[in-house]
């Protein structure tokens, strides 16, 4: 049906439904948090009404506890009003912080306390052994951005869309409505996303969704997209276990103690938890009342190892119920919390004391079924032999782990339970982080009668929708691709899956209740080791330990970069104790930046031979290829009809005329000796290979901001492309500009290497905008103005706009002239399709920048236009008054103004074919009326001029229209003649521009001199 | 630099190894020798070059042969099926409505764009469509007598392939 924001609704939904919904967006509090065991976040104190009347039809404003929504007619409308809304906070003092540290350092602290569980490096070789392992509170925002639908009357509650925990977001629902669980009905998408490994923000999405529909008694759709991963921050983790041991020389533990922090291995909806709903008793109730489940099982801690001296403890609030029947997904998710600390610690102890892992672990298994079943798996996956390595391409590691698990049965009966042995490889890809599972050998002991096909089968399935949430893409700064894993599948669908029967069949087979409870999912398959197995082979593979899923791209990325700078600064930091690894962060940062600046700035790195093809796999390349296409290397170092980043682009500036160079990797003339080393410090430093400095001009001062993951990316793209001999023009500078040497000075004015850091307090959308803008896309390197030494302004002049190569590029920001105000809707527009229907079409230096944006997945170039709204203070859409302002102005450019019949003779006779309406359909005509023209409303007449002797070329991006130049057929005084009469017509309001005279002459000189230098 | 590009003009499918950057209508002219369309100013001012791009009218001396990529363009030779000419075609030989004939081919698809959307078009709009067409031998009066006529012949046709 309708179409919002790009946003299709889908066919499938419910009959009466897209009629009758509404759209809700909710404003989260500045602060809120979980810490484990208590939410804490800002007080709401007041909304002030919206007295905007530009906003079309209803909005409603739903307020509970500090919940607060906007349900609108559409979800541009509720977008917008949300924006306008003015909600005063009152902030939350007791929330456990530092006092005086502000709200964003705050933030930062908190995340380096969970980022210090997530990866850790550091070795420590005594014979003690003490881990903390976390589990998140939400294991991502969610499987793809979809619409979350809650239809809330007053005896039913119908909610369509994803979760992963249909029965604790069930529990939730109804505690927050007071319905009965069987006035709940879920339509939930694909199955297969119940992996077990706990919630995702589906469920917060549900409840903010069912919230707004029972405040307003109408159903309300919320878009579930990357902007929840605020609420996955905000959750922090869910639970953290801590596990010490102490181990004789020999190696066997002597002391093991296991403890776990919080009571609950889940925390409720965000929505639950601002409303108030979900106080700390009505919490326990909940607990307690829902069928199956009391507050017992964060208790049942189980390990099938035995240890001279061991304590396993769990805080708890209740008493136990030994006779409770075990099963439900809370159980499940404990057992797997529980499964990945203990199998990672042990995994640890042995890398520690260099012991096998299995062996380790046999030395402290008594039961003889499963230490049959731990070498039946070992021996059939090949344990002992190193995985190999020769094959496939170097950027890629591979590594292999173990994890073993005994679960008591549904009775409680520990010798009955299943026992389950796992042991996978993995295929990382150093670069992009991407993590492939290739081989899954699984054995498990399931007592009497175990179907090996069927087991296979359900392993096959939960595997895969295990494995997705695990390790799949999040929204990040530095992430490719939305999270949609559209790039890569992280589980090769063809890996090897090889399962072991049982080893022991001495149990009466025939069990046939058994047998009957394999149908739908068999309770007795158990997954529990299934994290940890890929927590163990990953720091097989890589060296570095990661205490808390999900094992994504990026956490892997950072990890493997964190380990880098570890192992370069190790030797000092040894000494160090271990309470002070935050303190330890920063003084990497330090070391690490102050071995950049010893480097041998001015010498040649020594050359290489050009890199071998087969070492990238393709995710590295593919990646790459999208940084190059973001970076836009092609626009400039491409000539006029040359050879794609061949090089010898002249450039105009102020200095005198400079020549691009050659990217491919040519051995003489271009890129191809170059080693990583090289490239990066041209890319970050602007010094080339062979130690002369290169001109600002090529941006180095954005790319210093680029991530080295992407950095590495770049490179392996660019020498794999084909090499083209082309040597590249000599410079023509002015002196003292030709002295190279000169430049040294001026990095060290105005050059900043600082990497790209995201801001907290911004949504991941505007932080991926942001990095893509002020690192690859080097946006400001046309968009803001430069002083007289060619550096670029700061403060209010970035991004104000500037001219480039005879073009002026526009103020990107609240100075924009542009005659109707810039959306956000209008820049994705204009950056995705080349154009926008109230601003025109993409010209001049800007086409080519559009080609390269084309390659970009949607949500980069959404990220970009988002970015940049936010520098112009934009709406997120056209409105309804802008639409007709632009309708007003077209109007009134219908009339040739008196006085001007030169100028109305030569526009008549050589733009009216194209630029007036003239009730032909056409195919070629321009279809954005000149009044709206951004160009003819700037400050100075360039573009328009550009434009008039040289046409619009956008030959990179199909659609956007073309128009011939007119240098051959007008002279400077009918160019002049023309286009005082355009600004007359079109930008009436606009003062006529004074040096129209001689801004003709001197971009006519421009183009002689273009046309000339390139035969 | 030369590219493979698949262009369908006139129904049917060619592939071209040109450079996607010169004017459709050098490729129509040179490369697929159908000479309805002609060269006159090559600024898109005169219309002579005129085609039509999924049924609109385009000018293809200022458009790259990339941009009609994946749509269908017509030219004048198009416009005639089994050997019947477009009513449009048979209103302008009716009226004799040549000098040199130059234009023609222009005039012919720009009604032929503007009756495409506006079948019962009266003689102001005629007017107004062809008000940038360039028509150097002076022959407007025959021109707008033939557009009008195009008019009738085009209704009738469409009439008649309704009973059919």
């Amino acid at each position: 049906m309708s179409e919002s924001q790009g946003l299709i609704i889908p066919a499938e939904w419910p009959s009466g439904l897209a009629q009758s919904v509404r759209y809700g967006v909710v404003l989260r509090p500045p602060h809120y948090a979980w810490d484990g065991d208590k939410f804490t976040c800002d007080q709401l104190l007041e909304v002030a009404p919206l007295h905007d009347v530009s906003l079309s039809g209803n909005v409603d404003i739903v307020m509970e506890g500090n919940f607060v929504g906007v349900v609108a007619d559409s979800l541009l409308a509720a977008q917008e009003a949300a924006r306008r809304l003015t909600v005063t906070w009152h902030p939350d003092g007791d929330n456990g912080q530092v006092a005086g540290v502000s709200p964003i350092a705050r933030e930062v602290m908190r995340a380096a306390t969970a980022d210090e569980i997530a990866v850790s490096t550091a070795e420590r070789d005594s014979q003690r052994h003490d881990h903390e392992y976390g589990w998140p509170s939400r294991m991502g925002w969610g499987d793809v951005p979809s619409w979350i639908i809650a239809d809330c009357t007053a005896d039913s509650l119908r909610v369509w869309g994803q979760t992963a925990t249909p029965e604790t977001l069930t529990r939730d629902l109804a505690l927050l409505t007071g319905l009965d669980a069987n006035s709940i009905s879920l339509s939930v998408t694909s199955p297969e996303q119940i992996s077990g490994l706990g919630r995702h923000c589906g469920d917060d999405a549900v409840v903010d969704a069912a919230l707004m529909s029972h405040a307003i008694g109408r159903p309300v759709a919320v878009w579930l997209d990357a902007s929840y991963v605020r609420d996955v921050h905000a959750l922090g983790l869910a639970q953290r276990i801590s596990i010490d041991a102490e181990r004789e020389a020999s190696g066997k533990i002597l002391r093991y103690r296991n403890r776990q922090a919080h009571a609950a291995s889940d925390v409720p909806a965000v929505g639950l938890l601002l409303s108030g709903a979900m106080t700390d008793d009505a919490a326990d109730e909940a607990r307690a009342s829902a069928p199956g489940e009391t507050a017992s099982e964060s208790v049942r801690l189980f390990s099938p190892y035995v240890f001279q001296d061991e304590c396993l403890s769990a805080r708890s609030e209740k008493e136990r119920n030994a006779s409770v029947e075990t099963g439900s997904t809370d159980d499940t998710l404990a057992d797997v919390q529980q499964a990945f600390a203990r199998e990672s610690f042990l995994d640890e102890v042995a890398h520690e004391s260099g012991q096998d892992p299995i062996a380790l672990r046999l030395q402290h298994l008594e039961d003889p079924r499963g230490i049959e079943l731990i070498r039946s798996v070992s021996s059939r996956a090949q344990w002992q032999e190193a995985v190999s390595m020769s094959s496939g391409p170097r950027d890629t590691v591979t590594g292999r782990g173990f994890a073993y698990s005994q679960l008591p049965d549904r009775h409680q009966r520990v010798e009955e339970g299943v026992r389950s042995a796992w042991i996978a490889d993995v295929e990382v890809n150093r670069i992009t982080g991407d993590v492939t599972l290739t081989r899954l050998v699984v054995g498990q002991d399931g007592g009497p009668a175990l179907d090996t096909a069927r087991l296979q089968q359900t392993l096959q399935a939960r595997v895969l929708g295990e494995a997705m949430p695990l390790l799949g893409n999040e929204a990040a700064f530095d992430e490719w691709g939305d999270g949609r894993r559209n790039i890569v599948t992280p589980v090769r669908r063809d890996s090897a899956m090889a399962v072991t029967d049982t080893a022991v069949t001495d149990m009466p087979p025939g069990d046939d209740a058994r047998l009957t409870s394999m149908s739908g999912l068999p309770d007795d398959v158990d997954m529990s080791p299934g994290v940890a197995v890929i927590a163990n082979a990953l720091f097989d593979a890589t060296g570095v330990r990661f205490r808390q899923p999900p094992f994504t791209a990026r956490r892997v990325r950072q990890g493997i970069s964190d380990r880098d700078m570890t192992s370069a600064a190790a030797i000092a930091l040894r000494a160090e104790r271990p309470a002070s690894r935050w303190l330890k962060v920063t003084a990497l940062t330090a070391v690490a930046s102050a071995v950049a600046v010893a480097w041998p700035w001015k010498s040649a790195i020594a050359p290489i031979s050009r890199p071998a093809a087969n070492v990238y796999s393709a995710q590295t390349l593919e990646r790459g290829r999208l940084v190059a296409a973001a970076g836009d290397c092609a626009a400039c170092h491409t000539a006029e009809n040359g050879v794609v980043n061949a090089g010898g682009r002249s450039f105009e500036t102020p200095f005198g005329t400079l020549f691009s160079t050659n990217l491919t990797p040519d051995e003489k003339t271009g890129i191809g000796r170059w080693s990583y080393p090289a490239f990066e410090r041209a890319m970050r430093h602007g010094i080339s290979r062979d130690g002369h400095n290169l001109y600002p001009a090529f941006p180095y001062t954005a790319f210093a901001k680029v991530t080295d993951a992407d950095m590495q990316a770049l490179y392996a793209y660019l020498m794999v492309q084909p090499a083209v001999s082309t040597p590249p023009p000599d410079n023509a500078l002015n002196f003292p500009f030709n002295r190279r040497e000169l430049i040294g000075g001026w990095n060290s004015i105005y050059h900043d290497s600082t990497p790209f850091s995201p801001d907290p307090t911004q949504s991941e959308l505007y932080n991926r905008g942001a990095y893509l803008s002020e690192g690859l896309g080097h946006c400001s390197a046309c968009h803001t103005p430069r002083n007289a030494l060619g550096a670029e302004r700061g403060g209010n002049d970035y991004l104000s706009g500037a001219m480039v190569d005879g073009w002026e590029a526009p103020a990107l920001t609240g100075m924009s002239r542009a005659p109707i105000l810039w959306s956000e809707a209008s820049l994705y527009d204009y950056l995705r399709e080349g154009k926008s229907s109230l601003h025109g079409v993409a010209s001049g230096p800007m086409a080519p920048v559009v080609a390269g944006l084309a390659e970009l997945p949607e949500y980069d170039v959404r990220a970009i236009a988002h970015y940049v709204a936010a520098q112009m203070d934009a709406p997120a859409g056209d409105s309804l008054a802008m639409r007709e302002e632009a309708q007003s102005r077209v109007a009134r450019s219908q009339t040739s103004p008196a006085g001007m019949e030169g100028g109305e003779r030569l526009f008549e006779g050589a733009c009216a074919s194209c630029h007036v309406e003239h009730l032909v359909p056409s195919f070629s005509s321009a279809t954005t009326s000149l009044a709206l023209n951004t160009n003819l409303h700037s400050a100075s007449p360039d573009n328009t001029l550009q434009t008039i002797l040289g046409g619009v070329h956008a030959e990179h991006a199909p659609g956007v229209g073309n128009m011939p130049g007119f240098s051959d057929s007008f002279t400077d005084a009918q160019v002049v003649t023309l286009t005082r009469y355009l600004q007359v017509r079109f930008a009436p309001d606009n003062p006529p521009w004074r040096d129209v005279e001689q801004r003709v002459s001197a971009i006519r000189e421009e183009h002689r001199n273009a046309s000339s230098s390139h035969p | 630099m030369t590219q493979t590009l698949t262009l369908t003009v006139d129904r049917k499918t060619h592939v071209l190894a040109v450079s996607p950057n010169i004017p459709l209508l050098n490729v129509l002219r040179n490369d697929l020798a159908l000479n309805g369309p002609k060269y006159g100013c090559g600024l898109g001012e005169c219309g002579a070059c005129s085609v039509l791009v999924d049924g609109m009218a385009a000018r293809a001396c200022v458009i790259p042969v990339s941009s009609v990529v994946g749509r269908d363009v017509t030219t004048l030779e198009g416009l005639v099926v089994d050997g019947r000419l477009d009513p449009v075609q048979q209103a302008f030989i009716d009226a004799q409505a040549a000098q040199c004939g130059y234009c023609l081919n222009g005039m012919i698809m720009t009604v032929r764009a503007l009756l495409n959307r506006t079948p019962m078009a009266t003689a102001t709009q005629l007017r107004t469509a062809l008000e940038y067409n360039l028509c150097r031998c002076g022959t407007h009066i025959e021109i707008l007598a033939a557009a009008q006529r195009a008019v009738i012949l085009n209704a009738a046709s469409s009439q008649e392939a309704s009973h059919e």
